[in-house]
């Protein structure tokens, strides 16, 4: 049965009888070119709707400047760029339909550089809710948001599995429910440092540093949830404000001084947004935790490897820590530091932000390449490819995230991802025999 | 009651307006910090003015020429450093060359004038500091004023030289949201002196938006353009970095939609206007008010674009907010009008807006 096409009334029409392209003879309907349509409203519904959202207020401020396009880290990868939002919207488009409102991963770059101080970080998370309020979303994410609702982690693995990796360690690893005492640190572990086999790694690592460093710390087990912010900024603030719920009411069960978390998103959560919700107190990203007690490390192994380090987004630019993970990596023997040329504030995103871990299908059909794969190369350029290269990162996204690029990009063996944790561990561990 | 106006600032609006002060039958101090009279024009070595491409000292000189009046005392390397009373009748304090001293004057006019934007403070990745090609207009300026325009590193003539407009101005994140106006007009002026000097150089600016009103639009503009082939392209450069000693500019040709990474041997910043520390300093011992960019307020605008927040102290040029040399000469007259007729007890009633 032949499909009804849908008409597009035009102009004109122009086909070339003869057309030869690179040598390709293209004669027939292969060179039909449609004459362009006049633009002939521009209709103000569109911004009007966005800038009622709270949080859409500041995208109607763009002054088309363009500031914003070359540091996007997905223009670099394809058509987006911040300032054609504004055009878009302008022109009467809502965004709801448009491929371009899950392509940004809310890193931030262009609202550091924007005069007009139009944020995405806040007016994507506005419009997006509005397509998940109307179930207009990718399938992906709809999958990943249903996991965070039934299971409180994104991956939809048995919440009573989350301290599960706790067997490997080697090391006694409190939970805090079992201690009959307040403690000093809670470390709030995160998503994909509890499930993750390469999150683990890290979890792993770092409760061996603790331990190291006779730190008193407990974590909160089967107890934990997702910290929800990736979900919020995604657009589901009503899972957010779920999630931060039960993680508030199992932290007001227990006495500590202050929180230690793995993941930088956990931590913007928790610094930026759980005040809101009825939860305060000193929240601290592990490396913030660790820069101050490097003195008191005893390094056993000299690590002689070239390291790089990615700045995460929402360590980075967007809370403004960009020296903590840089003062471990120096105090690590061994290790020669080598920015890349995009760092600290002008870091290059992982593409892992903002819902981005949980979109790589539909973003897949409108860049060239991952924003991890760029990165790679990145790295790649600046460590070499000798084999001592590491990417060093601290963000629980980003090991799966760059692992999977190294491989995509054909760097397998050539470099190495490592948690700057794990770089610790083992510096601190006795030399491998 | 002391007849005499204090003008403060012997740039070209305090020179201006101590000349008009005198021209209509008053008395003026005229006070500068530094050894010499011209201010920012004078101090930073502008060559042409905008629009009509006269010489900056030729016009500096008929303003100095203006304040060789028994009725102006001229005090250079002198500074105010205290003031009490009220109109018609405060008492300042200078500091000068020859020491302390107290002056009664009916009615004081600011003209303590701008300085440039320090790129250092820019959000973007320009460089000034790192890259020895990367300059600011008045850079520009001062080679220009030799009649020379050079690479810094090389010494050597450029083929290729771009202007990045707005750099300082228009920028909420940097805290100057305004226009500093007069940035376009001269970055066009510069461009056509540079095409004139080196005529198998090719000029670019780079823009948000070209903001030549007036006269500025067919008087430098239009002619950089049409005459001197200089290339505008509406887009922004948010990074600047070193390559094959050449600079490598990264932005987006907004025009077109399309990332732009272009090789430039001169890249000129068109840095804008802040107050100056005069302005701020001599605000703070006056008591007039600043707005929040720390020019000093005019809470009469749009009427009465000279009169501050304290009676019988007067403002004019750019101490009072980006300016060019038009308003800066006319804001220069009626300061001297208002300051005149405060000091003779026949103050004109103020517009409605400034009460």
């Amino acid at each position: 049965m032949q499909r009804e096409l849908p008409v597009i009334k035009v102009d004109g029409v122009t086909e070339l009888e003869h057309a030869v392209v690179e040598g390709v003879d293209i004669s027939g309907h292969w060179n039909r070119m449609f004459t362009q349509r006049s633009i002939t409203e521009y209709p103000t519904e569109a911004m009007d709707w966005i800038t009622g959202l709270e949080g859409g207020e500041s995208l109607r401020n763009c002054y088309q400047c363009g500031k914003c396009v070359p540091v996007c880290p997905v223009n670099h990868v394809g058509d987006y760029g911040p300032r054609k939002l504004n055009a878009k919207v302008i022109r009467g488009n809502r965004l709801i339909d448009d491929p371009d409102l899950w392509l940004c991963t809310t890193c931030g770059n262009c609202y550091r550089v924007c005069p007009k101080e139009v944020n995405p970080i806040q007016f994507m998370p506005a419009i997006r809710e509005q397509a998940v309020l109307e179930g207009n979303i990718p399938d992906e994410l709809s999958d990943v948001f249903r996991n965070l609702q039934r299971t409180g982690n994104p991956m939809g693995e048995s919440p009573r599995k989350r301290a599960d990796w706790i067997a490997g360690a080697g090391v006694e690893i409190p939970v805090i429910s079992q201690l009959d005492r307040p403690v000093d640190v809670l470390w709030y572990v995160s998503d994909y440092t509890s499930y993750h086999p390469r999150g683990q790694d890290a979890a792993r690592a770092m409760a061996r540093v603790l331990t190291a460093l006779g730190v008193d710390f407990a974590i909160l087990g089967p107890e934990e949830r997702s910290d929800g912010d990736s979900a919020r900024l995604a657009g589901e603030t009503g899972l957010f404000e779920l999630l931060a719920e039960q993680n508030i009411k199992a932290f007001s069960r227990y006495e500590f001084k202050r929180l230690v978390v793995m993941d930088p998103h956990a931590y913007n959560a928790f610094r930026n947004r759980y005040p809101a919700l009825g939860w305060e107190g000193e929240v601290l990203h592990y490396t913030q935790f660790l820069a101050p007690l490097v003195d008191g490390m005893r390094f056993l192994s000299r690590v002689e490897l070239d390291v790089t380090y990615h700045d995460p987004c929402y360590l980075g630019r967007n809370n403004g820590e960009y020296d903590a993970p840089r003062r471990l990596l120096e105090a690590i023997p061994g290790i020669r530091l080598a920015e890349m040329p995009h760092n600290r504030a002008n870091g290059y995103c992982c593409g892992g932000g903002g819902g981005g871990m949980w979109l790589d299908g539909t973003v897949a059909g409108h860049v060239s390449e991952r924003l991890s794969e760029r990165r790679v190369r990145e790295a790649v350029a600046t460590v070499g490819t000798d084999g001592t290269g590491v990417l060093s990162v601290a963000c629980p996204y980003e090991p799966s995230r760059f692992e999977d690029a190294v491989k995509s990009t054909g760097n397998d063996g050539r470099l190495v991802v490592r948690d700057i944790i794990e770089l610790l561990d083992q510096a601190m561990q006795p030399p491998a025999a | 009651m002391p007849e005499t106006v204090l003008v403060i600032g012997g740039g070209p609006a305090g020179l201006e307006a101590a000349r008009s002060v005198a021209a209509i039958g008053g008395r003026a101090i005229l006070v500068e910090r530094r050894g010499v009279l011209g201010g920012t024009p004078d101090e930073s070595s502008y060559a042409a003015l905008t629009p009509r491409m006269g010489s900056a000292q030729d016009a500096l000189d008929e303003l100095r020429a203006g304040v060789a009046d028994p009725a102006i005392d001229v005090r250079l390397e002198t500074l105010v450093t205290g003031c009490s009373g009220s109109v018609g009748d405060f008492s300042v304090s200078l500091s000068g060359p020859g020491g302390e001293s107290s002056e009664r004057v009916g009615a004081i006019v600011v003209a303590t004038g701008f300085q440039h934007f320090d790129p250092g403070r820019e959000t973007q990745m320009y460089g000034y500091y790192e890259y020895p090609d990367v300059i600011t207009l008045p850079d520009a300026e001062k080679m220009l004023k030799e009649h020379t325009f050079v690479r810094p590193s090389t010494g050597e003539p450029p083929r290729n030289v771009a202007f990045i407009q707005c750099v300082g101005s228009r920028d909420r994140r940097i805290g100057n949201e305004y226009c500093s106006k007069v940035c376009c007009g001269v970055a066009s002026k510069e461009a056509i002196e540079i095409r004139r000097l080196l005529p198998d150089t090719k000029v670019y600016i780079f823009y948000i938006d070209m903001r030549m009103y007036g006269y500025w639009e067919n008087e430098i503009y239009w002619p950089a353009q049409e005459q001197y082939n200089v290339t505008y392209i509406r887009g922004i450069v948010t990074e600047i970095v070193g390559k094959d000693g050449r600079l490598l500019m990264k932005g987006e040709d907004t025009t077109m939609g399309r990332p732009l990474e272009v090789l430039m041997d001169v890249i000129v910043l068109s840095v804008g206007m802040e107050p100056s520390r005069g302005t701020r300093d001599v605000a703070g011992i006056l008591g007039v008010d600043q707005n929040k960019y720390g020019f000093i307020a005019t809470p009469g605008e749009p009427m009465d674009p000279v009169s501050t927040s304290v009676p019988g102290i007067f403002v004019a040029g750019a101490a009072a907010g980006p300016k060019d040399l038009e308003d800066t000469i006319g804001m220069a007259g009626s300061a001297a009008i208002r300051a005149v007729a405060a000091v003779r007890g026949q103050a004109p009633a103020q517009p409605a807006a400034a009460r």
